[in-house]
Order: C-alpha cells, then structure tokens, then sequence
C-alpha cells in the first residue's frame, strides 16, 4: 500500500539520519593550521586578560559591536541595576567615581571621575565634602555644575519613575522621605535637605550615622549629572545627555543602540576612558547561541551582558586550542548559595542547617552551574574570593569532601533529633535553567541522607518581591530552603554581606537576608564596623562570614566565574575585576576607520 | 399414496442433520472473528500491536527494574565541557542508553519511567474524550434536530479553543495541593483533563456520523416497534454496533495525545521537577544547548517518542483496515 510504502522510506531515511549524526558527534576537534599551543608562545594564552591587557593596540577609528541576548533594564544611569550597564554606561556619562581601569586586583580601586578626590568626611563621619571638576561639559557645550549632581540623586528617590537601582541613599543619607523632583514643589527642583551646593562645584551630604563607604555608592552611575531641564523622566533613557567619550547617536528601543565619539568631551578630564573606536554599535534581544557564534568568527567584538558564552560554545573553546587561546574565564563576583532559613521548621534547629551544609554534594552542584570552569568554583564561605575581606576557610568539608560528607550529616541528624531525616520545600526559579539544575542536584543528595526536598519553582519577576522574598508567605508555606545569587555593590565586606545578614536587613518583601538571621554577634559586627577604617574594617567582613557559617544561615554552592571570548578583532581588552566583565570603557577595534 | 421412507441406519447412527461430507459443522463466523482473522495477515499492524504491548510492560514492569532515575554519576560527566566521558553519549553496560549530560543519570531508567507518564496521560485522557465523545456524538446523531444543532454548535466552541494558551496559562495557576489532590497526581489530573476535555468532538463527530447511518436500520425500526424508548436503543442497539469505530479511533487518538502530552512537557507545563518525561528530556536537550554537545541525549527519547506514536498508528491503521475495510 502507498502509506506503507512512504513510512518504510521515512524510517529509512531517519536511520540514516541517525547514523550521519553518530558519526559527527562527540570527540574534540583540534585545529591544524595555525598550530598555536595554547601556552605563552602564543600572542594569546588562555586567561591572559586576567594579569594582562590582550590585543594592545592604539589604534583609531572603527566600530566595535556588542552583542546582548537581552534588553537592559535601563540605559539611564539613574535607573539601572544590572551589572553590565553599570559598566557600559561608564562610555557616555561621567559617574562621582569608578574603578580604575586595569587588570588584576588594580581594578578593586576606587578612583575619583567626575569628583576631583575621594571627597573629605567631618570628625563624626556624618558630613561629607566632595568637589567636582570644574571643565567637565555636556555633548551639547553646556558645562556640568554640581547641582545637575544633585538632581541627578534626586531623581532616584521616586521609585514610581526610577523603578530600578539600589537605594542607598534613603538609607544612608538625612531626609529619606524626600518625594523626589517630580513631586518636589520647591523653585528649581532642589528640595532634598540631605545634600547641600554651596557653589558650582561643591556638594555637602549629610548622613544619618557614620558611612565609610560612602564614595562606593558615589561610583554609581546614579550620580551622573542630569540638568533638570533635559530630564524626561522615565523617557531620559532614550537620549541621555553624555558627559563621557561617547554620546547616543540613536537608539532603537529593544533593538538597536549606536554610539558616536562626543566632542565636548576631553580626555585630560577622565583619565581612565579611551575614546579610540568611531562607532560603537550594541544589539539587544540577540538569541545566545547566536551571539557566541558572532564572537567566535569575528563579526562582533563583545557579548554586552557578560557572564559568558553558552554550553555548546563552551564545549566549542575547551576542545579549540586556537580558541582557548582568546579565552578568560574570571570569576565574576556573584556568589550562588542555597538560604536555610532559621526561622522555619526544623531549620530552627542548628544541627538540622548543619546536616543539609554537610550532605549537599558539592561536584553536582558545580556542574549544575556549569563546571568549575564555566560554572564557579566550589565555595564554602559566603564572600567570594574578589571581595576585600576574604578569608579562606572551610567549616563544612565543602572542599575537602566536595562529594558530600554523609556521616557527618548523619550524625547532625542525630543530635537534631531527626535521624531518619525529614521533609521541607526548596524554592527557586524555575526560568533559570542553571538555578532548576542546581535546585535538582540538591533534591538528589539531600535524598541520600533522608532528607525529602520538594521544590517549588517560582518566576524570577516576582522571586523576591512575592516568594522568597517575603517572609510571610516563606513562613506559611513552609519553603525551608530558598536558592539565591548576589553579587556585591562594591567590593567591600559591607557591600556584599549587610544586606545578606544583618538583623535590621530583614524586609517584609524584597527581603534579602532570607534566611532571617537575627544574630546579636553578627549586628554588632556590623555596627563596629562603621566606627573603624582600613585594616580593622577589613578585619570585620572574614568575623561575620564566619559567624553566618557558623550559623549554618547559607549553603556556599559556588562562586560564580564566566568563560568570556575575545575575538581578535577586539583591542586593549582586559577583565575589569570589581564587575567580573571586560573593561568596557577600554575596548577598540583592531581595523577600520 | 404414501411411499415409505426407508431409514437405514447404519453403523454410526442416523445420519446428522447438518453433517457435510467431511463430518464437520458449518460455524457461522462472528464480526469479531472476521477482524481478528483480517488483522491477523496484516503483518505491519501486527508489528506494531506487539511493539504497544512491550511498550504498555515496560511501563507497568520497568520502573520496578531499571537503575534509579535520579541517582548523579557527575564521575561519569567531562566537567570541564559537561558532556558524557564514554562515546555515543556514554554508553556502557551499566547505562544502556548512555548518560545524562551534566548530571550523568541513566537515560534507560528515565526513558522507561517516561513511559509510565506518557502512557497514563494519554490513555486516561483518551478515555475521557472517548467517553465525552461517544455520549454526545450519539445523543446527536440519534435525536437529531434540535439536540443536534446545540452540540454541533458546541463541538465547533471546543474546536476552536486555544488549547496550547489555555494549557500555559492553567500550568502557572494551579498551586501545589489542590481538589484533593497535591503535587505530581494533581499535574497529572490537570494535564489529562487539559488534553482530554478538548480532544472529544474529534471523536463526537465521528460518532455523530456513524450514529445517523446506524438509526435508519431496519434493527431500529424493530426494536423501536417492540416499544423499546430512546435510551435502551442507544445503549442496547446503537452502542455495541459502534465498538468498533470507536476502538479504532481511540487507538488513532492515543499517539496524538502522546505528542500533545510531549509538547506540553517540553513547554514546562509537565510534571514537577525531577520526574522525569520525554518531552522534558528534550526541553533540556535544547535549552542547555546540550543538542550540540550530545546529540545522542536529545535522540533518546525522540525515538521513544516516535516509535510509540508510530506502534500505535500502525496498530490503529491495521485495526480499521480489519474492521471496517470498506474505508480501504
């Protein structure tokens, strides 16, 4: 019969199929021809851009395109949050301060932009002097004046306009119920107390208590200067006045953003930006497949988001010499851990945290994140090794006993009074497929030692304002373990572990410290810490780790590290160490005009 | 005159009413034994109703026998590009399948309890709109009028229900416990009921068609004549004369809800995490981007897939052929 006939054919040709398929699977492609090693013979060496600039050049002219399978959250400096614009808005505005532009640990320091030094506090700490350069100007000619700084702050006090970013200033600075420009009713928008102009080039903040790292929230490109009469609100986005080497040229929202070099600018104002290429392109909603296989034949420069390439091209530079060769693979600053939190049953229960610190299987859980090379590096303290403050040490046999350490659970168990384990839920989210693996691999070590995990997956949306993030519906759904990730606001124990740990951090939606330590040793730290300076300060950041791991509050999974090509048509490329990324504000084209 | 019948009997006795020459009765053959002969010679349907009956044992016996679906070998996983050490995606006596990329489960153990969801899905939901169907396709098709127009009318509604929006949108609703029931078994009863309910006027209508033939038969008008009312000529005369294209419809339906099912695992409106289902398997095939790794994880259970879609529309084929050749 006809029919017969077509399937017998259609079976055939899928056997064939099957058979073309095995024989162009698997293996490891080695590339003749070139015949680079891989090692420092070459011009290239696997993670060179960690120590190293790769591709020096000091060439002019040409354009260096981006790439991002996303969109940001905002292009408006006022209004973003996520890591890879706070590094890429650096091109066209000038922030108070930044991080130097250098490779290697260099990169931690902060160092003055706009502001001319690291600003002067009063005795008590609560008032703070900056000064701002006084021949900075817009793209348009018109010079930048310290008011346009202050209203540039102001801007983020109304969250109904400025709905991204952090709020460290309702937090730190006097005046938190300041409502912000667009509801301020005072002659020229300056109404917020907290910050005083004396002059053209002179802001005074006043805090609430003593903030010692208060040129770190500075660095954020909240403080680049809007003038009040160019803000659109939530539309400045669209067109943000440049201070810095570059300026819009045009943008197409979702899709498309081209920068040109901004002739007002002058480099002897900002040392640490170049403005070597004549076009930088960025392309956005870019499927990640797509993007690495851009990067890899050269016809993009850089993947803007960040984090690294995609499995399959992950597995493309591990087996490519040619290609490792251009390869760096930083750690990227965040930290992946699991909250146990204390205050749901029988995480009450210290020994009981401890079993689940003890039985989760370390090596699953890298591999969920990606392998030790495009995944992390296994952790076992909460701060990862970038912060200043890190202190190595190891409670839980995490590295000693990367597989899990059974006994040990058990006998936690034991003196939980739970030796045949027990049942708890584990919230994650579920439109992570590396956060799903990981929330897996946890599910199937913990079952070793007895303890049932069901897992509840959540969108990532709403994760911390209506899940996790909520004590009561934590509390009334019983969800003992909740995944989470985070990376630091700037690299100093306190930029990384307060809003983790500390008691008075605990919010009632948006929480971060989810595992809802309320531990008296760990507050005082903290307050302590805003009384000393430099080494004493330091000091503090390995003692609260400590006492978090001792705690059993947080179960390390890995520090995060990114696999990040770098196609030889980039120059000056290096990873810029505080946002775990390549320097944005570096980067040219080797060609081109 | 009367002429003498002469009986002889002879040594075996008076001979036999219906005896044929070669001593054996004239046996009328049932409908049945007519499509069981018919079935029997075709050798393809026959393949494929073998391969139904392994894959409906694997299901029931498989789990029971197979390694542990969820246990991590990452001993057996290259870390470094996180795909199978061993070649053809890590096939080896104690994995017969190979392998998982990045978490090194056995794929035989999760294919065969695979089976066991996709084959209860599809049969349970195949039974509710077999059910569904049936009733109104022969309430419609037998009273006709205006009982025929609403559930005309109300077949084509459910046709053209967005079934794939409805089901996304159902799968981000439901909670964890609800009706009763809670976790996997409340999944599983939303996705039989999502692919189910939908499913029945395919069925009605056929129903509905066969029935408005059948009521113009003369058993009809008999039975109708002997004061039988509606329901008894629905359940008694028209219902048994329907089996069969009810079978072979059912049988057509089942791989269709096997793909649906597939498809709803893939778009994450499955089961919970980590049970394991084929669809599933292939949405981590591709959203890992592990298909340009390990091609062999995403082949596995593309072939479970289609060779049980394929057993079935063969078996289901041959069975109408059998039945009812007129449609040959």
């Amino acid at each position: 019969m006809k029919r017969r006939g077509t399937i017998a054919t259609a079976t055939a040709a899928a056997l064939a199929a099957l058979v073309v398929t095995a024989c162009s699977s698997g293996g490891t492609s080695s590339t003749t021809g070139t015949g680079s090693s891989g090692n420092n013979t070459s011009a290239n060496f696997f993670n060179k851009g960690l120590t190293q600039v790769m591709n020096p050049s000091t060439h002019k002219g040409g354009t260096v395109t981006y790439e991002s399978h996303a969109a940001p959250d905002s292009f408006d400096g006022g209004n973003t949050y996520y890591a890879w614009v706070l590094n890429f808005s650096r091109l066209y505005e000038m922030a108070m301060f930044t991080y130097k532009s250098c490779p290697g640990q260099c990169g931690l320091t902060l160092v003055p932009r706009l502001a001319t030094d690291m600003g002067t506090a009063s005795a008590d700490g609560k008032t703070w002097t900056f000064h701002i350069q006084s021949g900075v100007k817009y793209e348009n000619g018109s010079t930048v004046t310290a008011s346009d700084v202050k209203y540039a702050i102001e801007r983020t006090y109304d969250r109904s306009v400025m709905a991204n970013g952090p709020t460290y200033y309702q937090a730190i600075l006097t005046d938190p119920t300041y409502p912000g420009p667009y509801k301020d009713k005072s002659p020229n928008k300056m109404g917020l107390t907290a910050i005083d102009v004396p002059n053209a080039t002179t802001l005074v903040f006043h805090l609430q208590a003593a903030f010692p790292d208060l040129p770190y929230v500075l660095a954020f490109p909240s403080t680049a200067p809007v003038p009040p009469a160019s803000d659109t609100g939530a539309n400045y986005q669209l067109h943000p006045l440049a201070t810095g080497p570059y300026k819009f040229q045009t943008y197409q929202l979702n899709k498309q953003l081209t920068l040109v070099p901004n002739t007002a600018w002058s480099a002897s104002t900002d040392p640490q930006a170049k403005q070597l290429a004549s076009k930088i392109v960025m392309n956005l909603n870019v499927n990640q497949a797509n993007v690495d296989n851009l990067l890899l034949t050269n016809q993009a420069q850089v993947d803007a988001a960040g984090v690294g390439v995609g499995p399959a091209a992950q597995a493309k530079i591990e087996t490519n010499s040619t290609y490792k060769a251009n390869a760096v693979n930083p750690i990227n600053g965040f930290a992946r851990f699991v909250y146990i939190d204390t205050k749901v049953a029988p995480f009450t229960n210290l020994h009981c945290r401890e079993a689940v610190e003890y039985a989760a299987n370390k090596t699953t859980l890298q591999d969920a994140w990606g392998g030790p090379i495009a995944g992390g590096q296994i952790a076992s303290t909460v701060n990862p090794p970038n912060i200043i403050g890190f202190s190595k040490f190891d409670l839980y046999n995490a590295l000693s006993q990367p597989n899990g350490d059974v006994s040990d659970a058990k006998t936690q168990l034991q003196q939980c009074g739970q030796p045949n384990g027990f049942s708890t839920t584990m919230g994650y989210r579920n439109d992570n497929p590396q956060e799903t693996a990981a929330a897996t691999a946890l599910q199937a070590s913990l079952q070793q030692v007895g303890i049932k995990l069901t897992l509840k997956g959540f969108a990532g949306g709403t994760y911390y304002t209506s899940f996790c993030g909520d004590p009561a519906y934590v509390h009334s759904h019983s969800l003992g373990l909740c995944a989470g990730g985070w990376g630091a606001d700037w690299p100093d124990g306190y930029g990384f572990l307060d809003e983790l740990s500390n008691g008075n951090a605990i919010a009632s939606t948006g929480n971060t410290n989810i595992e809802e330590l309320n531990d008296s040793v760990i507050n005082n730290l903290f307050a302590k810490a805003n009384t000393e300076t430099g080494a004493a300060r330091t000091a503090i950041w390995a003692q609260v780790d400590h006492q978090i791991m001792a705690d059993a509050g947080i179960l390390p999974e890995v520090y995060q590290k990114s696999l990040i090509y770098v196609p030889t048509s980039a120059t000056n490329v290096f990873v810029q160490t505080y946002y775990g990324m390549l320097d944005y504000l570096a980067i040219g084209a080797s060609s081109g005009s | 005159m009367a002429v003498p019948i002469d009986v002889t009997t002879g040594p075996g006795g008076p001979p036999d009413a219906g005896a044929t020459s070669s001593g054996r009765s004239i046996e009328g053959r049932s409908l049945g034994q007519i499509a069981w002969l018919r079935l029997r010679r075709d050798k393809v349907a026959i393949g494929g109703g073998v391969i139904v009956v392994i894959l409906i044992l694997v299901a029931i016996i498989g789990p029971h026998v197979v390694a542990n679906p969820d246990v991590y070998h990452s001993n057996l996983v290259d870390p470094t590009v996180l795909r199978p050490t061993g070649s053809f995606g890590g096939i080896s006596i104690a994995h017969p399948l190979g392998v998982e990329p990045q978490t090194g489960r056995d794929v035989l153990a999760r294919i065969v309890v695979g089976t066991q969801y996709s084959l209860l899905i599809a049969f349970l939901a195949t039974a509710l709109s077999v059910i569904i169907g049936t009733f109104f396709g022969i309430i419609a098709g037998y009273f006709g009028g205006w009982v025929d127009a609403v559930i005309a009318r109300t077949m084509d509604v459910f046709l053209a229900f967005p079934l794939l929006l409805f089901a996304l949108a159902l799968a981000n609703v439901i909670p964890y416990s609800a009706f009763g029931l809670s976790g996997n078994t409340l999944k599983i009863a939303v996705m039989v009921f999502v692919i189910g309910f939908f499913a029945w006027p395919y069925l009605g209508r056929i129903i509905r068609g066969q029935t408005l033939s059948l009521r113009e038969r003369e058993f009809v008008d008999a039975a109708r004549s002997l004061g039988a009312r509606g329901p008894y000529i629905l359940f008694r005369e028209l219902l048994p004369n329907l089996v069969a294209p009810i079978l072979v419809y059912a049988t057509l339906l089942i791989p269709a809800n096997i793909l649906f099912e597939a498809a709803l695992d893939y778009l994450g409106v499955g089961l919970y995490v980590p049970t394991p289902t084929w669809g599933q398997m292939l949405s981590i095939a591709v959203t890992n981007q592990y298909w340009q790794i390990d091609p062999w994880y995403m082949i596995m259970p593309g072939l479970a897939i289609f060779i049980t879609v394929m057993a079935f529309n063969l078996f289901g084929d041959g069975l109408r052929d059998a039945l009812d050749p007129k449609t040959r």
